[in-house]
């Protein structure tokens, strides 16, 4: 009685299941005149903020290289697969692009906990991976020779800040949040530190949280017993804490001005703080009011694309990571060998994009280019600066 | 006559068949589809370690994907290179850091860590009974996940560890989760087993045929985690990154969820249960980036599987409460029979097996007639 069903349905399941094995293992293959390209981006999660423009930047490029005829009359076909801000689901999505869609390099992601993963993979498969927005210096050499950062380092997008707070914003007293769960943030703290100090700056008071941690009052309540007088605080987060920590620092009446790197260059910050965020500043890749044609004509496609202006500068990234692969392609004779194609990417000089120029100098896989400090006023980023920086 | 009764018919798709894809996965090194395949073995070690806790002794624990955590750990520390660890886990000791041992050696090590683990917490832990047992155990989560991101100088903290290389084949993966079925089957048919089922229906009455309880549950518990430690050893060298964040409660829902759709009450449970939650979001993947319908394609629908999924195990809980195996164990008795294998050599089970299958064909030419008679004539087929 107990089991009258079980052998049919056993039988059944297994058949499906085999049935369904057979058929997935066909795979579709393409046509040959198209070259994939696999895009992986967090587009839910906490990452979703800062890639899900970076995806559409990315898409933007690939359409606009295939208007214009392709690469070489080859169609750009972007594969694409969510990351869902998990590590192992990055991991697992860039095998799949690699052994099921064939594609012969990967681009995407903005920090670089994901970008490790993702990259590690691809260099195991011997595939160029490109982060789109990740910033670690070291990624490169620690993943290996088939991996590139498009954007700048944290190493320059620190000093940067750094500088901007002693030159131009005349402070020397500094309180610096750090938090401890990922490796961007770590090292972004730890530059700016570095040249705070050694431009002559004082850290007054150090403190850590954990990325997602509702609640601020702990460190806040340190900061306001223990101030030494800071003027400034450097903020090391990432997207979904920007708002959130402002926010609680200025409703416990801290008004002093925030400094953070590209983290905190996200409409979060200023969706979940309001009015708040006035007074917070960005080190990040671009600024979408730099009056450049190239930025302009960016802004303006994007527009016309997706109905809303570009949320911040990773739009722009995800734009740039495209047009560095097509460029990297177009020098390349077989784009079905991945190593060629690694070796065209290093040759890369004096692509002009919209975050600048990108130039791999001998044998270093990170861009030199130049960093924007951005200032939210009413409730908007404005641009306040370029810096060339030079490390 | 049924065709489960076939031992011709259990042959070809209990063993044959799974064999034969096992076969050709192991000769196909590295593909996404050997990845699904490999993951299936996985989640068969992990859900029937589990199943021996949570169906087999009345215990319900919650906290497997900390063991997991535990053995992964354990063997990443022993199969990196010494320049991976000078970057990630600058604290280890110097003895340790030049060590790096043959995989299914870290993989025995995590196991026992794991089980060593399980004995400390399993003595205050397993007084609990129901749901007070669960919940302590997500607690041992909670503090496995709080060690893993702040032990910094050891686990690399929240960031994780990347690169670990691809030790865990077609091949190990099977192998093992083959011997712990064997061990699982067998220690289930054993006085030992018989025990626990007794345990689980009911507690005094086993205590006074002689059950000791508190070993029985600390045995059981122990075996599970060294199980789900290898798991996890074996689970993070196909991953190649392992992070706290992963082992984590959701993981730990997912590996109980495959449990009770398989049949938490049985091994083969397990087998079945891994195969299906481990296609389905695989299927079901193509709907969340845009599939192509007769050339149209369908709006990217992110987070749609999820959906899917939940619903299903809702139809499941409502439909089938013991899961699809139930109680049945035909999987393993099947694979570990010898009468299973015997068959292949007598003619009579192949006369068998074309007869039954003859009067399947048959009888799909009636369907209807067969359905309505089976609905009207139910009470007296029962009676039969």
């Amino acid at each position: 009685m107990k089991n009258r069903f079980g052998g049919k349905i056993v039988s059944f399941l297994l058949v499906l299941v085999l049935v369904v094995a057979m058929t997935g293992c066909g795979g579709s293959d393409e046509a040959s005149d198209t070259i994939n390209v696999g895009a992986i981006f967090n587009l839910t999660g906490g990452q979703a903020s800062i890639d899900e423009p970076s995806y559409n930047g990315f898409k933007l490029a690939a359409d606009e290289i295939n208007a214009n005829g392709g690469i070489n009359g080859k169609m750009i076909n972007v594969v694409s697969y969510d990351g869902k801000t998990e590590q192992t689901t990055v991991a697992s999505n860039v095998k799949k692009m690699i052994d099921v869609d064939k594609c012969v390099v990967i681009a995407g992601l903005s920090d670089s906990n994901y970008a490790l993963a993702a990259g590690a993979v691809a260099q195991e498969k011997m595939v160029p991976f490109i982060t789109s927005g990740a910033t670690l210096p070291t990624l490169p050499e620690q993943v290996g020779d088939y991996a590139f950062l498009a954007p700048f380092g944290d190493d320059v997008q620190a000093y940067a800040a750094a500088e901007y707070a002693i030159d131009e914003l005349g402070v020397t007293k500094a309180y610096l949040l750090t938090d401890q769960s990922m490796e961007f943030t770590k090292t972004l703290a730890k530059f700016f530190e570095e040249r705070f100090l050694e431009k002559g700056g004082e850290i007054v008071l150090k403190d850590n949280y954990m990325n997602k941690d509702p609640d601020f009052s702990a460190q806040i309540d340190r900061f306001i017993a223990n101030q030494n007088g800071a003027e400034i605080l450097f903020i090391s987060g990432v997207p979904d804490d920007a708002g959130v920590v402002v926010k609680q620092f200025r409703d416990k009446g801290v008004t002093l001005p925030v400094i953070s790197g590209d983290g905190f260059d996200t409409p979060l910050l200023i969706e979940v703080a309001g009015a708040d965020a006035d007074d917070t500043y960005v080190a990040t890749h671009t600024s979408l009011d730099n009056t450049s044609e190239k930025v302009q004509n960016f802004v303006k496609a994007y527009e016309e694309a997706y109905g809303n202006a570009p949320e911040n500068a990773f739009a722009a990234l995800g734009y740039d990571a495209m047009l560095l692969i097509a460029d990297s392609l177009s020098r390349t004779t077989d784009v079905t060998n991945p190593t060629e194609i690694r070796d065209a990417i290093g040759q890369t000089s004096g692509l002009e994009v919209v975050t600048g120029t990108i130039t791999y100098e001998e044998g270093s896989r990170v861009p030199n280019k130049s960093v924007t400090i951005n200032k939210v006023e009413g409730g908007k980023f404005v641009f306040q600066q370029e810096v060339n920086m030079s490390k | 006559m049924k065709l489960r009764e076939s031992n011709l018919f259990r042959f070809i798709s209990f063993v044959l068949i799974p064999l034969t894809i096992i076969v050709y996965a192991g000769f196909d090194r590295g593909g996404y589809y050997t990845g699904l395949i490999n993951l299936v073995g996985i989640n068969i070690i992990l859900v029937a370690s589990l199943n021996l806790v949570n169906g087999f002794s009345g215990m319900f624990s919650m906290g497997h994907a900390a063991f997991m955590a535990i053995g992964a750990y354990a063997s990443a520390m022993l199969t990196l290179s010494e320049v991976q660890k000078l970057t990630l886990m600058p604290g280890l000791p110097e003895w340790l850091m030049a060590l790096v041992l043959p995989f299914p050696i870290t993989l025995l090590i995590g196991g026992i860590f794991a089980a060593i683990v399980a004995l400390f917490i399993g003595f205050p832990v397993l007084r609990f009974k129901g749901h007070y047992l669960s919940v302590a155990t997500i607690g041992l989560i909670i503090i496995v996940r709080a060690v893993l991101d702040n032990e910094d100088q050891l686990t690399n903290g929240a960031r994780g560890i990347t690169g670990l290389s691809s030790h865990s084949s077609t091949w190990i993966i099977f192998a093992i989760a083959i011997i712990f079925m064997f061990i699982l089957h067998r220690l289930l048919n054993s006085a030992y087993g018989r025990g626990l089922i007794a345990m689980r229906d009911d507690y005094t009455a086993a205590q006074t045929l002689g059950v000791n309880l508190t070993t029985k549950k600390l045995s059981a518990f122990c075996i599970s985690a060294f199980m789900a430690g290898v798991g996890g050893g074996l689970w993070a060298h196909m991953i190649n990154v392992i992070s706290g964040k992963f082992f984590y409660i959701e993981y730990s829902f997912k590996i109980v969820e495959t449990s009770i759709i398989g049949g938490m009450y049985s091994i083969s449970g397990s087998v079945i249960g891994s195969i299906l939650m481990t296609y389905i979001p695989e299927l079901l993947a193509p709907l969340e980036n845009g599939l192509k319908i007769f050339g149209t394609r369908l709006p990217e629908l992110y987070g749609i599987s999820n959906i899917i999924l939940a619903v299903l195990l809702i139809i499941i809980i409502i439909f089938r409460r013991q899961g699809i195996m139930g109680y049945s164990e035909i999987i393993t008795e099947s694979i570990f029979s010898i009468d299973t294998y015997k068959s292949v050599f007598q003619k009579q089970e192949y006369y068998k097996l074309l007869k039954i299958v003859g009067y399947k064909i048959k009888r799909i030419g009636s369907i209807p007639g067969y359905i309505s008679n089976r609905i009207l004539n139910r009470d007296n087929k029962e009676g039969k």
